[in-house]
C-alpha cells in the first residue's frame, strides 16, 4: 500500500453558484442582481454583489441568504452610482467603489452607510479617466486603473496620490486600456492590462517585474484578460473575458488549469422554478450544453446559448478561505470555484 | 367606415383619455382577494396585509395606495372590469400590448384601434388635434395612415426645433419653414410632404397656446404620469377640440421586488389619476370626460420569492361621472381546476369593453373599429 | 472634376450607402463611378469599432431591442461598407423578424449577421440559411411545423412575401412547401419557446438560439412544388424557388423599390428586365443584379435623383455621418435608434412580418416633427467634425464674403450637391438675407459666423427636399 504524497493543488474546482436576475421595470428591488460587475468580501464573510445595470450594492451570504442592497441608482449623487466596475474592502471593512462615468471613487461602510467620495475627471496626476478596477495592500493604499491614461495610479485612502506609473504602449510597464488589478500577500501588484493581453506584475512602488500572457484561444493566452485575483499561496487567477473562461497559473505563470463555468440553479431560482413548472419542466429535458455550428461557436456566442458557461466573466475575486468567486455580468450570478 | 347615426363624429363633445399601464400590472395585488386563502397560500412573499385593503365588499378589495380611486368607486364613479383578457393568452409585452392596439389577437393588425376612433369622428381631419398622445413616438394604438396624431412628450417645448435657445431665432426658422411648406410641391410626394407638414405645424402653434391657458389648483405629482396628466388636462381645457387622450405608465413588469415597486408605481398613477379627475371637475368636464385604464395582462397567481411572472387574465377600469360605476365580468377563480397553466382565466374579451365604449359613450359603430360584433356591458349612464 | 459627376456620385452614396462626405464624394469620383460600385459590391474591412469595446463601455447593449438596434448603428455609422450594412438592411426589411414575439436579441442580432454574411451572394443560398435561422422559425412558427401536423405559416410567407410573390404559386404548393420543411426547428424548442412566449429572462438573462433539424419530424413523402415532384426537402424547395422567373421578378422588383425608386415606372420595368437576366447569368447572384441596377442608365438619371423618401434609419445615420458624431462609442447612441423609432422605424421592431410600408408611409405629422426636429440639431452642432468641415469648404473658395444666395448654393452644393426647388431657395436666402452677407473668414466674426451657418444647414436639412434621397 503506497501512502498518497502531497501534490499541489492545481485544478479548478467547481463549488456551487449564487444569484439570479432581478430585473423589470425603473426600480431595483428584491433579492437578485442585475449586471453585477464586481465582488468584494467584508471580514465577516458577507458577500459584496456591485451592479452595473441599475447600480446597486447588494449583500449575500454562501448560504443564500440575501442580507440587503443599498446605493440605489443611478445617479450622480452623494452615495449613489452610475458606472459602478469595481470594488475592494480596506482593512477597516470599507468598501470602496470605482465609478466609470462618474470618475470617482465611493466609500462605504459596510452597513452601506456612504462615508464619502474623492476622484475628479482628467489626465493630470491624481486625476482619472474612467476607472476600472481597485485593490488596496497591507498599508491600506489603493491601487486604481486609470483606463483612459493607461496607468496605474496609487492613493492613500483618503485620495491622495503617492505614486503613479504606466502609459499608453504594449512595452514592459506601458498599458492599454488596463481593467482590473489585485495586490498579493507579498504587496506585488498585478494587472489585468486588457487590450494587450497580458498579466503584468510590479512591485508596491510601481517597478515593473514580469508579465506574461500573450493573444489567442489556447492554454495561457488570453482575449482581453479583465480580471486577475492571487490567493494565499501566490497562485494566479485571470478573467479571460473575451475567452469567456477563468484560467489558474502557478505562482511562475505556468498555466494550469481553466474553465468556462458551469453554473447550476440557487435556492432563489428554485423558487423560481416552483412558481414556473412550465420553465421548470421544459428545462428538464433540455441539452443545456448544444452542440453549435460553427458560425456561432465563438466564445461570446456560445456562452450566449450555454446558460451555464461564464458570460462576461467580468471579475475574478479570492476571499479569506482563498475561495474564486467569478462574477459574470450576463448571467447575473457568480460562480464560486476551489482550487484542488 | 362613417358612424352608425349617420352623421359624422358621433358625440360631439364627449373625450375619452386611454390610460396605458405598460409591463402587465399585478391584477391579484391591484384588486384583492383578501378572504381566500389561497390567495396567501399562492403569494407567501407579497401577499398584502388584510387589514389595509380598502374593502369593495367582504371579498376583495383595493390595494393600499388606491385611496383616489377608492374615492370615486364610492362616488359611483368607477366600473372594474374583471377577468378582461382575449383568447389564447399571449404574454409577451409587445405582442400582447398590439393585440390591445389593434383589436386583432389572432392576427397581426395594423390599423390602431384608436386611429380607427379619430377617423371616424374627425374624417376629413379638420382638426390635426383631435387625437393627442402624451409620450413621444406614435403609439400602435393611434396609428392609421392619414390620421394625424401629435405626441407630445414634453408640452412646453413641443413643436419644432426645440433645442433652438433664442427664441428670436427659432421664430424665424418656424417661419421660414412654413413657407417652405406653404406651396404645392413639384410632384405628390412633395405635395404630400407640404399637407403634413403644414399640419404639424398648425398642431404645434395650437399646442403652444395651452399652457397659457392653464389655471387650476391641482397641484400633481411630479413623475412622468402626473406630468403626462398634466398636459392632458392642459390640452384638454385649452377648447382645441381634442377629444381623444391617450398616455402610458410603467413599467408595471414586477418580476422582483414587488412589493417596493408595485407600491411606488401606485402611489404616482393613483393620485396622478386622482388629480387628473380633481382637474377635469374643477373645469366642468367630469360629465364629458371618461377615462380607460387598463394593462396588457396580468400576472401569476404564484408568487416566485420575489415578484411575480407574467400571466394572463387582467383588470381594466373605467372612470367618469357618466359611468355605470360597479363590477363587470367575474373576478376570477384562483381554484388549480380553474386556472390556465397557472394563471388566471379571463372571462371577457376586452373587444366587449371597447364596443361598450365606441357606442354607449362615443356613439359610434363598433364592428368596423373592433374587427366585430361583440357583445357589450352596460357601462354609460344614459 | 465637374458638378455633374459629383451630383451622381452623390446621388449613388445616398442609395448604395447613407450619403457621403464632399470630400469622399471627390475621393470617389476620382476613381471612377464604375469603379465606386465594384468596391460597394465587394466589400473589404469595414474598419468598424471593435466589438470588445462597444462591450467595455455599453454593459449588456445586445441585451434588448433597442440596444441591439444601437449596435447595429455602430456599424452603420462607421463601416467603410455602406453597401454592405445598406443592403442588409435591406434583407431585415424583407424578411422582417420581429422581437415583439421572439424577445430575443441575440437572435435576431445573429440573425441579421447571418443576413451581412450572405447578403450579396446568391439568393438561393440566403434562402437556406434563412430557413435554417432561428429567429425566423420560430417567428413563423415553424417549430409547430411537424410530420403530421403541418403549420403553414412559413411556408406561406416564404412564398409570399420572401421570394415569389401573390399570384404565382398554389395553394398545394404552399401545403408541400410547408411539408418540405417539417423538422426544421431550434435546439431546445420546448424550453426556448416557453420562455420566449412569456418573455422571460429569468433566472440567468436570456438565451440564443441555434438551428437543429430533426430527421424524426420530417416529413419524408413524395411532394409536388411548382410543377416538380420529389420526396423534397427544405433545400430542395430552395432550389427550385431559386430557378423561377417569378423570384428573379420578384427579388429584383424589391431591390428596384428599395434602391432606385419608390414606384415603378415603364423605365423602371426596363431595368427590372436587365437585372432579371443578370440573375441568372450570374447564379442568382446579388451582386450582380445590383451591379446592373447601378449602372443602368435609368439609375444614373436625372429623374432617378431624389425619387425615395428617405427611411428612418437612413435619415438618421445619413444625417450623423455627415456630422461625424458617434464615432466613438457613447452611452448616448440608444438614443440614437429610439429616434429612429419615434421616427416610425425601429430595427428589429417592424410592425409585422410585411415590414415596414415605405415611401410616403413615412410621413406622418408626428414622424416629421421628429425627422426635422432631430436633423435640424444634429447639423446645428457647429462643435462637431462633419459640420466643422462643410462650413470650412463652404467659406473655402470666396476670400471670405459670401452673398446670400452664394451662402445658401454653396452649404447645398457642400452638403450634397442637394438639390431644391425655387420657392425653397428663396425662402432659404431670404432667411439668410436677414443678417445680410456672411464673412467665413474673418477672425472677428468667426463666431457669429459659425452660428449662422450652423442654422443654416439645419434649415437646409429641415426642407421638404432633404427627406428625399
Amino acid at each position: 500500500m503506497s501512502t498518497q504524497t502531497t501534490t499541489a493543488r492545481e485544478n479548478l474546482n467547481y463549488t456551487q453558484t449564487i444569484g439570479m436576475i432581478a430585473a423589470g421595470g425603473r426600480y431595483q428591488a428584491g433579492r437578485g442582481f442585475l449586471g453585477p460587475y464586481s465582488i468584494a468580501t467584508s471580514s465577516d464573510g458577507r458577500i459584496f454583489v456591485v451592479n452595473r445595470g441599475a447600480s446597486r450594492v447588494c449583500i449575500c451570504d454562501l448560504e443564500e441568504n440575501f442580507i440587503g442592497a443599498f446605493a440605489d441608482g443611478p445617479g450622480s449623487g452623494d452615495g449613489q452610482l452610475n458606472q459602478p466596475t469595481d470594488s475592494a474592502f480596506d482593512s477597516r471593512d470599507r468598501l470602496y467603489i470605482t465609478d466609470e462615468a462618474l470618475h470617482r471613487i465611493t466609500i462605504f461602510d459596510s452597513q452601506g452607510t456612504f462615508l464619502g467620495k474623492w476622484g475628479e475627471k482628467g489626465d493630470a496626476p491624481g486625476q482619472i479617466n474612467g476607472p476600472s478596477g481597485i485593490a488596496f495592500d497591507s498599508e491600506d493604499n489603493a491601487y486604481i486603473v486609470d483606463q483612459h491614461n493607461h496607468r496605474i495610479q496609487k492613493f492613500t485612502s483618503e485620495g491622495e496620490l503617492i505614486t503613479h506609473w504606466g502609459g499608453m504602449g504594449d512595452g514592459p510597464g506601458q498599458f492599454n486600456m488596463p481593467w482590473g488589478v489585485t495586490v498579493d500577500s507579498q504587496d506585488n501588484v498585478w494587472v489585468a492590462d486588457w487590450r494587450n493581453d497580458r498579466i503584468q506584475k510590479f512591485t508596491k512602488d510601481g517597478e515593473f517585474v514580469s508579465s506574461f500572457g500573450e493573444s489567442g484561444e489556447g492554454d495561457g493566452q488570453f482575449n482581453r484578460p479583465a480580471g486577475v485575483a492571487v490567493d494565499s499561496e501566490g497562485y494566479i487567477y485571470v478573467g479571460d473575458w473575451g475567452n469567456e473562461r477563468v484560467q489558474l497559473f502557478t505562482p511562475e505563470g505556468k498555466y494550469l488549469d481553466k474553465s468556462r463555468g458551469q453554473a447550476t440553479l440557487t435556492k432563489w431560482t428554485e423558487q423560481f422554478m416552483d412558481s414556473n413548472p412550465d420553465e421548470r419542466d421544459t428545462r428538464a429535458i433540455a441539452n443545456m450544453y448544444p452542440t453549435l455550428p460553427d458560425h456561432l461557436n465563438d466564445p461570446y456566442r456560445a456562452s450566449s446559448q450555454t446558460e451555464p458557461y461564464f458570460w462576461e466573466p467580468v471579475a475574478v475575486h479570492i476571499d479569506a478561505g482563498d475561495r474564486l468567486y467569478v462574477t459574470e455580468s450576463r448571467r447575473h450570478r457568480f460562480q464560486i470555484f476551489e482550487r484542488a | 367606415m362613417g358612424s352608425g347615426n349617420g352623421q359624422n363624429g358621433g358625440a360631439k363633445d364627449r373625450n375619452l383619455v386611454v390610460l396605458q399601464l405598460g409591463g402587465g400590472n399585478d391584477y391579484l395585488n391591484t384588486i384583492v382577494p383578501y378572504e381566500n386563502g389561497l390567495y396567501y397560500d399562492n403569494r407567501p412573499t407579497i401577499a398584502h396585509d388584510p387589514d389595509k385593503i380598502l374593502k369593495i365588499n367582504d371579498e376583495i378589495g383595493f390595494r393600499p395606495d388606491l385611496e383616489p380611486i377608492k374615492r370615486l368607486w364610492d362616488e359611483g364613479k368607477v366600473a372594474i372590469i374583471h377577468g378582461i383578457g382575449y383568447p389564447e393568452p399571449n404574454r409577451s409585452h409587445f405582442r400582447s400590448m398590439d393585440i390591445w392596439h389593434t383589436a386583432m389577437p389572432e392576427e397581426i393588425g395594423t390599423e390602431g384601434w384608436l386611429g380607427r376612433v379619430i377617423r371616424d369622428i374627425d374624417p376629413t381631419a379638420e382638426n390635426v388635434l383631435t387625437g393627442v398622445n402624451f409620450g413621444r413616438g406614435l403609439p400602435r394604438s393611434m396609428g392609421l395612415k392619414g390620421v394625424p396624431v401629435a405626441s407630445v412628450g414634453n408640452l412646453e417645448t413641443y413643436g419644432l426645433f426645440p433645442e433652438m435657445e433664442d427664441e428670436y431665432l427659432r421664430k424665424f426658422a418656424i417661419d421660414s419653414f412654413a413657407k417652405m411648406y406653404g406651396g404645392k410641391g413639384k410632384d405628390a410626394v412633395m405635395d404630400f410632404l407640404g399637407q403634413t407638414g403644414a399640419s404639424a405645424l398648425k398642431g404645434a402653434d395650437l399646442l403652444g397656446t395651452a399652457t397659457g391657458k392653464y389655471k387650476s389648483s391641482i397641484e400633481y405629482g411630479d413623475n412622468p404620469i402626473g406630468n403626462d396628466l398634466k398636459n392632458a388636462a392642459t390640452v384638454m381645457f385649452a377648447g382645441l377640440g381634442t377629444r381623444i387622450f391617450h398616455t402610458s405608465y410603467g413599467s408595471f413588469d414586477t418580476h422582483s421586488g414587488e412589493v417596493f415597486k408595485h407600491d411606488l408605481l401606485w402611489q404616482d398613477t393613483a393620485r396622478a389619476v386622482g388629480d387628473f379627475w380633481d382637474d377635469i371637475a374643477e373645469h366642468g368636464m367630469d360629465d364629458d370626460t371618461v377615462i380607460f385604464m387598463f394593462s396588457e395582462f396580468g400576472r401569476r397567481i404564484k408568487d416566485n420569492g420575489s415578484g411575480t411572472d407574467h400571466g394572463s387574465g387582467g383588470v381594466a377600469f373605467l372612470i367618469g361621472n357618466s359611468v355605470k360605476g360597479g363590477m363587470y365580468g367575474e373576478y376570477p377563480s384562483l381554484e388549480e381546476k380553474d386556472q390556465i397553466e397557472g394563471d388566471l382565466a379571463y372571462n371577457n374579451d376586452f373587444r366587449m369593453t371597447y364596443s361598450s365604449i365606441l357606442e354607449q359613450w362615443l356613439e359610434i359603430e363598433a364592428a368596423p373599429i373592433v374587427n366585430g360584433r361583440f357583445e357589450q356591458f352596460d357601462l354609460i349612464k344614459s | 472634376m465637374s458638378t455633374s459627376e459629383i451630383a451622381l456620385m452623390a446621388h449613388l452614396m445616398r442609395r448604395a450607402g447613407f450619403t457621403a462626405t464632399r470630400d469622399e464624394l471627390e475621393t470617389y469620383v476620382a476613381g471612377g463611378y464604375e469603379a465606386r460600385v465594384e468596391q460597394l459590391l465587394n466589400p473589404g474591412d469595414p474598419e468598424v469599432i471593435p466589438d470588445d469595446i462597444i462591450r467595455r463601455v455599453h454593459f449588456s447593449l445586445d441585451e434588448g431591442p433597442d440596444g441591439a438596434a444601437a449596435q447595429w448603428m455602430y456599424r452603420m455609422i462607421t463601416t467603410k461598407n455602406p453597401l454592405e450594412e445598406k443592403i442588409t438592411l435591406f434583407w431585415h426589411s424583407l424578411f422582417a423578424t420581429a422581437y415583439s414575439k421572439t424577445n430575443n436579441s441575440r437572435s435576431i442580432l445573429n440573425q441579421i449577421e447571418m443576413f451581412r454574411r450572405f447578403s450579396l451572394g446568391s439568393f438561393r443560398d440566403l434562402l437556406v440559411e434563412l430557413s435554417k435561422d432561428p429567429a425566423m422559425i420560430f417567428w413563423l412558427d415553424n417549430n409547430d411545423n411537424h410530420n403530421g401536423k403541418v403549420n403553414e405559416n412559413y411556408g406561406r410567407e416564404l412564398l409570399e412575401l420572401f421570394a415569389l410573390g401573390i399570384g404565382t404559386y398554389t395553394e398545394n404548393d404552399v401545403k408541400d412547401a410547408a411539408r418540405a420543411f417539417t423538422g426544421w426547428t431550434l435546439g431546445n424548442v420546448d424550453y426556448m419557446a416557453v420562455k420566449a412566449n412569456k418573455d422571460s429572462f429569468s433566472p440567468y438573462g436570456r438565451i440564443a438560439w441555434h438551428f437543429e433539424y430533426r430527421p424524426d419530424d420530417h416529413d419524408d413523402g413524395e411532394k409536388t412544388f411548382m410543377g416538380e415532384t420529389g420526396r423534397f426537402n427544405g433545400e430542395d424547395i430552395v432550389d427550385i424557388i431559386a430557378r423561377q422567373p417569378a423570384a428573379a421578378r420578384f427579388v429584383s422588383t424589391r431591390l428596384f423599390q428599395f434602391f432606385a425608386a419608390d414606384q415603378v415606372d415603364e423605365q423602371g420595368e426596363k431595368v427590372i428586365e436587365q437585372m432579371i437576366q443578370s440573375y441568372f447569368d450570374s447564379g442568382y447572384e446579388i451582386r450582380s443584379v445590383l451591379r446592373t441596377l447601378f449602372n443602368s442608365d435609368f439609375f444614373k438619371s436625372e429623374a432617378a435623383r431624389f425619387a425615395r423618401v428617405k427611411a428612418p434609419v437612413e435619415l438618421v445615420i445619413g444625417v450623423i455621418r455627415q456630422a461625424g458624431s458617434y464615432r466613438e462609442p457613447n452611452l448616448g447612441i440608444e438614443g440614437v435608434s429610439s429616434f429612429s423609432y419615434y421616427m416610425g422605424q425601429g430595427i428589429m421592431r417592424p410592425p409585422s412580418v410585411e415590414g415596414w410600408h415605405e415611401g410616403e408611409e413615412w410621413i406622418e405629422s408626428g414622424a416629421l416633427l421628429e425627422r426635422v426636429n432631430f436633423v435640424a440639431q444634429e447639423l446645428g452642432n457647429t462643435s462637431l467634425p462633419g459640420i466643422k468641415r462643410i462650413i470650412e469648404r463652404v467659406g473655402a473658395e470666396n476670400g471670405g464674403t459670401l452673398s446670400p444666395i452664394e451662402f445658401v448654393e454653396r452649404c447645398l452644393d457642400v452638403m450634397g450637391p442637394i438639390e431644391v426647388e425655387d420657392e425653397t431657395k428663396e425662402v432659404l436666402v431670404s432667411h439668410v438675407a436677414r443678417r445680410g452677407d456672411i464673412d467665413l473668414r474673418d477672425e472677428s466674426v468667426h463666431d457669429e459666423s459659425t452660428k449662422r451657418a450652423g442654422e443654416l444647414l439645419s434649415l437646409i436639412g429641415s426642407t421638404r427636399e432633404f427627406q428625399m434621397a
